[in-house]
């Protein structure tokens, strides 16, 4: 019977080529569905590194207060002094090359499973330009699509294929090996570690000051609305929010774009917004900064020291904030 | 890259004009003949001139007005190049030539006339076919083939190997490098002139394979583009090699036109260095093309001049008694000097690319590394080398590829899939040769 069927297949050349690509695409599949999941429980096994910070940023972190951000985050805030001037416990979600994109992906997963006391946004010059880099960038967020169904929606927004690409066990794991290696080994922790997400820099830079002309520039209206939506959920769920542009060692002739329509925002829903653009004890100290665009331990210390200051005197000033 | 659905018309027009010249270059006679070719030829190098060289012409005009102080009163044109005009300009011209040679009846059937210049696989980036190889396919009629649609599958597969994996890879480092010339050093541009090479080639190449491949799903054999080029020993060999379709459209249409070697050497050197600067302005109206192509012309001009004095090196230094290192060396030095060209190619003006040159041999500063990309990138290059070696030297041995049994074949063509799942570029850009 089978050979019949066997021999009936092989002489129609459409059915015999319908047979081997299912053999085929089987293959594919249990090797896809195989390597994919060896990749998931590396990944999520995790101790160290950028990675493992997402993973306990959206999965596990029950802080009193949460730092929002890019890499500018991650180097900016200093856990022992808002630990110690805020009285709460902290954690810091940033990320490097993050975007409002990804910072609200993360606030949705943080917001399902428990609501922070205090939010601070760190916003990033550009942070509305239209680049598809943000877009690009949300790709960190794959391996958590399967099980995170409140971040689908702005995984989607990566490509109009993605949910299809995700079918594959493996795809949300692309290019990522070489740091599910590292992050399975000691290296990371030896390479920049870490303290409740906060990196920091120890190096101190050295080249002279530069002058920013960009004037008004195009914007991304998702990423503005994403930024609205950031602030509306944060204030749905009574959390103090504080957005903040933090020191670059950069003299802006013009206020940046994007801080300036942050800015007018965060006024619209009266959330205090720290603004330390051209902020004289930064721009006339160079050593506070590790490079242009990020600030040194030292720096962190200053700045964070100065930042606390500035939320308990919004404090007092607005206590219903 | 923009839609633009007006922009068919544009197709639509070389396609009625080299329908009805076709006709008419067979009908006629005597000089007749020859005045519906030129016809021809001043309509599609007109469309070029227009859409890809007005502004670049109008933009040097200006700067040698400004020379003498003077203003330049032509207009610049607000156009978009249409996506593979060069490609299939090029073959639609191909198809006149060849009917007024007497090699190609006109075709006499509209539609498959303009199926000749619109067939997808190959309509935005070649192969650029002749007539007498693909106007009779479309006449065929087909039936379902197993082993061709295989073929033409696992052809697409590779070709989509080397874009995603290798390509597009390589393009990130080669752009962080490229594009801020004034930051990096020439160790960093070694590194990524040597990445643009394979990047342009897997790129290039894998999208050739890809048309092919689709084609041959299709019952149409589209001729073969690459033939591992960085195998060469010789620049000639080179191309005769790399973009074989658009090397020998010029060979047969404009270095043949020109007298080829039929005539005095230095005219004949002046032809090969002609072909070469067409070829160069072919890929884009940028002084930094031109230059490519000259400095290939170049190469090909000295290699000849030089052959006797080389030959004869050799013998001095005895390196004719080890053929292999001999060849070795060969294959290294034609792939150091394609990729001195390519600097000219890749560089984003000409200021750029001498900047870069002047990095490269001045050799000062610290190599740029990005370790996820070098990490994936140097896995894809070590397998592009495995497969390409094996199909170069080892024809006949052991293949993953054509291995007799199902499951080592299949196996291989899956890990391929999984490569492109795990390694894969899926935020890449669109394929360099649609920009021409």
């Amino acid at each position: 019977m089978i050979k019949a069927i066997f021999y009936k297949v092989k002489k129609n050349p459409v059915l015999y080529f319908l047979a081997k690509g299912i053999l085929f695409l089987l293959l594919v599949v249990v090797m896809d569905f195989t390597i994919g999941n060896v990749l998931s429980y590396f990944y999520f096994k995790q101790e160290s590194g950028l990675q493992y910070r997402t993973t306990f940023s959206i999965e596990k972190t029950t802080a009193d207060e949460l730092v929002f951000g890019s890499s500018r985050a991650n180097h900016h805030y200093k856990p022992e002094i808002l630990e110690k001037g805020m009285n709460y416990s902290y954690y810091n979600v940033g990320r490097d090359g993050g975007s409002i994109l990804y910072h609200y992906a993360v606030l949705e997963a943080v917001l399902k499973r428990y609501t922070p006391k205090i939010i601070i946004l760190d916003v990033n010059e550009g942070e509305f330009k239209q680049t598809k880099a943000s877009y690009d960038r949300l790709s960190s967020l794959l391996p958590y699509y399967r099980e995170h169904p409140e971040m689908r929606s702005i995984i989607a927004l990566k490509s109009k294929y993605e949910k299809y690409k995700l079918y594959s066990s493996i795809y949300p794991y692309n290019s990522v090996i070489s740091t599910i290696i590292m992050g399975n080994t000691e290296v990371n922790k030896k390479r920049k570690g870490d303290y409740l997400g906060y990196i920091p820099l120890y190096k101190s830079w050295n080249e002279e000051i530069k002058e920013n002309k960009t004037g008004v520039y195009e914007t991304d209206s998702v990423k503005i609305k994403f930024f609205e939506s950031f602030i509306s959920e944060c204030k749905k769920k009574n959390i103090q929010l504080y957005v903040v542009f933090s020191p670059f060692y950069v003299k802006y002739l013009h206020e940046d774009y994007s801080v300036k329509l942050a800015k007018e925002i965060a006024n619209k829903y009266n959330v205090p917004f720290f603004d330390y653009s051209n902020a004289v004890t930064f721009i006339n100290n160079k050593k506070l900064f590790a490079d242009f665009g990020h600030l040194n331990d030292r720096g962190a210390i200053v700045f964070t020291e100065d930042l606390v200051k500035k939320i308990k005197e919004t404090c007092k000033s607005e206590p219903g904030n | 890259m923009a839609f633009v659905p007006i922009y068919i018309l544009i197709l639509g027009f070389t396609i009625v004009i080299d329908y009805f010249a076709g006709i008419y270059i067979e009908k006629a006679e005597g000089k007749r003949r020859k005045l519906f070719l030129i016809f021809s030829l001043v309509a599609n190098v007109g469309v070029l001139a227009v859409f890809k060289y007005y502004n670049f012409l109008n933009e040097n005009f200006s700067v040698l007005l400004k020379g003498f102080a003077l203003e330049n009163p032509i207009p610049y044109l607000s156009i978009l190049l249409p996506i593979g005009l060069s490609f299939h300009t090029f073959q639609a011209m191909s198809y006149t030539i060849e009917v007024y040679r007497g090699h190609q009846n006109a075709e006499r059937h509209f539609g498959i006339y303009s199926l000749y210049v619109m067939f997808y696989p190959q309509l935005v980036a070649g192969p650029i076919e002749r007539p007498q190889n693909l106007l009779h396919q479309f006449r065929e009629k087909y039936d379902f083939d197993y082993d061709r649609v295989v073929e033409g599958l696992k052809l697409m597969l590779w070709g989509l190997f080397k874009k995603l994996v290798i390509a597009d890879r390589l393009a990130i480092y080669v752009n962080t490098v490229y594009n801020n010339p004034e930051h990096h050093s020439g160790y960093s541009f070694m590194l990524a002139t040597v990445f643009f090479a394979i990047q342009i080639y897997c790129d290039f190449s894998g999208y050739s394979e890809i048309a092919i491949g689709a084609a041959r799903v299709m019952g149409f054999k589209l001729m073969t583009n690459f033939n591992r080029p960085y195998f060469s020993k010789t620049i000639s060999e080179f191309w005769k090699r790399w973009h074989i379709s658009l090397s020998t459209w010029f060979k047969d249409y404009l270095y043949i036109s020109l007298g080829g070697n039929r005539v005095s050497v230095p005219r004949w050197y002046m032809n090969l260095f002609i072909v070469f600067v067409v070829s160069g302005l072919w890929h884009g109206a940028n002084w930094t093309y031109i230059i490519w192509g000259a400095l290939n012309g170049f190469y090909l001009v000295f290699a000849i001049i030089s052959q006797d004095q080389r030959t004869k090196f050799n013998k001095i230094i005895g390196l004719n008694k080890f053929p292999k290192i001999h060849k070795g060396l060969q294959i290294l030095t034609t792939f150091i000097l394609a990729c001195f060209a390519w600097i000219f190619f890749r560089a984003n003006n000409v200021h750029d690319a001498f900047l870069i040159v002047r990095k490269i041999f001045g050799g000062r500063g610290s190599l740029f590394i990005d370790n996820n990309t070098l990490f994936y990138s140097f896995i894809a290059i070590c397998i592009l080398l495995l497969v390409e070696t094996k199909k170069e030297y080892y024809k006949g041995h052991f293949s993953f590829f054509e291995n007799k049994s199902w499951i080592v074949r299949n196996l291989t063509y899956a890990s391929l899939i999984i490569i492109i799942l795990l390694m894969g570029v899926f935020d890449g850009g669109q394929f360099i040769y649609f920009q021409f």
